[in-house]
């Protein structure tokens, strides 16, 4: 893995149209992007789509990508990321009752790092997710590695709609002020 | 900038990835239209996103590559391993139909209505989603909270458009290459049909101009609504011309013109921008319903 340093000198050099550099960010990225869009979508053929995508979006918009706000790995992973939520929100059959092998993979941290391995604001995050209840720390975590939507976390948790809708706001906001945004 | 709590927590969820597809559009379109909430967005997504180092990575096959590349148009013309100079005649003739552009008009005049035929058809879903949020936002600020109103030059066209009672219909397109980046937001009246077009980003290249074209099954060629002129806001009244039918179901396209706009009066340049006029009215519906408190 690169440094970020070299990751935003590639994606600025990919700005510029430099088709090596494009090359090398993916060479350098793909592998955690597909891990990330691959875990939420579940399908090989779905989640090779949306990647396919993502860097053809990254290719093209590189010159929007602004270090000042966002680390590389993170920018280009929300791009992978939120593609691949929008699969996944238009295709209703894609529910967690299909694929009972799904729930199985929903660990909430699937790589667990050792501490050290973890960067300063990773640590941040946790410590205030950590501050939540033990059902919201999971309700969080699951709905972000996993995509879900309120309606399978709904049924994960036995529990209405519309509470979760709750819950879920309430947990984001917790976590807003503990971080201080 | 101070946002209600209702859309901090749109921003909140959208990065968390807990919306359903509605709301996903409206917090893309509002990216789209207000620079403050796209950064608030993006500074949830920074705050989330470290917890993909804990996502294990995943080599995708060497095949996605190879679509990037072909989906990019990455590498493709150092391919073929013929020799530089002195290609034959027939080679130049079959790399490309574009080659022959030139010397048929009558090849040039097919590929043409087949590409129109194809932006009519393709673009048809592509703004759709997104426009329900820039419709309040344009039309119907008051039912926004501070933060969400557009900037006062939006105002001004609000003025311009006569002061027909709330049962007009209002119709939005954004006009753009794919979701998220937006071009130029069309906005028409739809007592008047007047039309505005608000330029959010593109800048043509010198001694070009982008021109506005109507696309519509009903008519057998596009249609130009004018070149879009070098302020933030161009405004027409040529849609009049139009039956409502026609206006509300076709495709707004924007191609790259000479300056001034196409010589011969049908589209000569690439289509770069394309989007679809949705109805906004009744606001009641239009406007989307806010998180639950």
């Amino acid at each position: 893995m690169l440094t970020p340093a070299e990751l935003v000198w590639l994606i600025a050099a990919v700005a510029k149209g430099d088709e090596a550099a494009f090359e090398r960010l993916y060479a350098a990225t793909r592998a955690k992007l597909f891990g990330v869009v691959l875990r939420i979508l579940r399908r090989q053929d779905l989640a090779e789509e949306v990647i396919q995508e993502a860097y053809v979006k990254i290719w093209n918009g590189a010159g929007q990508f602004n270090p000042g706000l966002s680390s590389p790995i993170t920018w280009m992973a929300a791009i992978a990321r939120n593609r691949a939520i929008d699969v996944v929100r238009k295709r209703s059959e894609l529910s967690i009752e299909e694929e009972p092998a799904a729930m199985e993979v929903a660990a909430d941290s699937p790589d667990p790092l050792a501490r050290r391995e973890m960067t300063e604001e990773l640590k941040r995050l946790l410590e205030c997710v950590g501050r939540l209840e033990p059902d919201r720390q999971k309700l969080v975590l699951l709905a972000y590695y996993n995509g879900w939507s309120r309606e399978q976390l709904a049924a994960k948790f036995e529990t209405p709609v519309n509470t979760v809708k709750t819950w879920l706001r309430r947990s984001m906001m917790d976590i807003r002020e503990c971080l201080g945004l | 900038m101070a946002y209600s709590e209702d859309h901090i927590a749109l921003a909140a969820e959208y990065a968390l990835g807990t919306l359903d597809a509605d709301e996903r559009a409206q917090v893309e379109t509002m990216m789209a239209v207000d620079q403050d909430f796209t950064a608030m967005v993006e500074a949830w997504q920074q705050k989330l996103g470290v917890l993909n180092q804990m996502v294990g990575s995943v080599e995708p096959r060497p095949e996605v590559w190879d679509r990037i590349k072909a989906a990019t148009g990455l590498g493709e013309p150092q391919a073929p391993l013929v020799l530089p100079e002195a290609p034959p005649p027939a080679a130049t003739g079959a790399v490309a139909p574009v080659a022959a552009v030139d010397t048929s008009n009558v090849i040039r005049l097919s590929a043409q209505a087949r590409r129109w035929r194809n932006v009519a058809t393709f673009t048809t879903a592509i703004a759709a989603a997104l426009v329900a949020m820039i419709a309040v936002q344009a039309y119907r600020p008051e039912l926004l909270p501070d933060g969400l109103r557009p900037k006062p030059r939006v105002q001004v066209v609000e003025v311009k458009t006569p002061s027909v009672p709330a049962a007009s219909a209002q119709y939005v397109a954004l006009l753009q290459k794919d979701s998220g980046s937006p071009a130029f937001i069309l906005t028409v009246d739809g007592a008047t049909r007047n039309f505005t077009v608000r330029r959010v980003g593109a800048t043509p290249e010198p001694g070009k101009s982008y021109e506005l074209w109507l696309v519509s099954d009903k008519l057998q060629r596009p249609r130009s609504l004018g070149v879009i002129g070098g302020n933030d806001f161009t405004i027409r009244p040529v849609l009049s011309a139009y039956d409502p039918d026609t206006v509300n179901k076709a495709t707004y396209a924007v191609t790259v013109e000479p300056e001034g706009g196409s010589p011969t009066g049908l589209p000569t340049g690439p289509i770069v921008f394309t989007g679809k006029l949705i109805e906004t009215v009744p606001p009641a519906v239009a406007a989307p319903a806010p998180p639950p408190r």
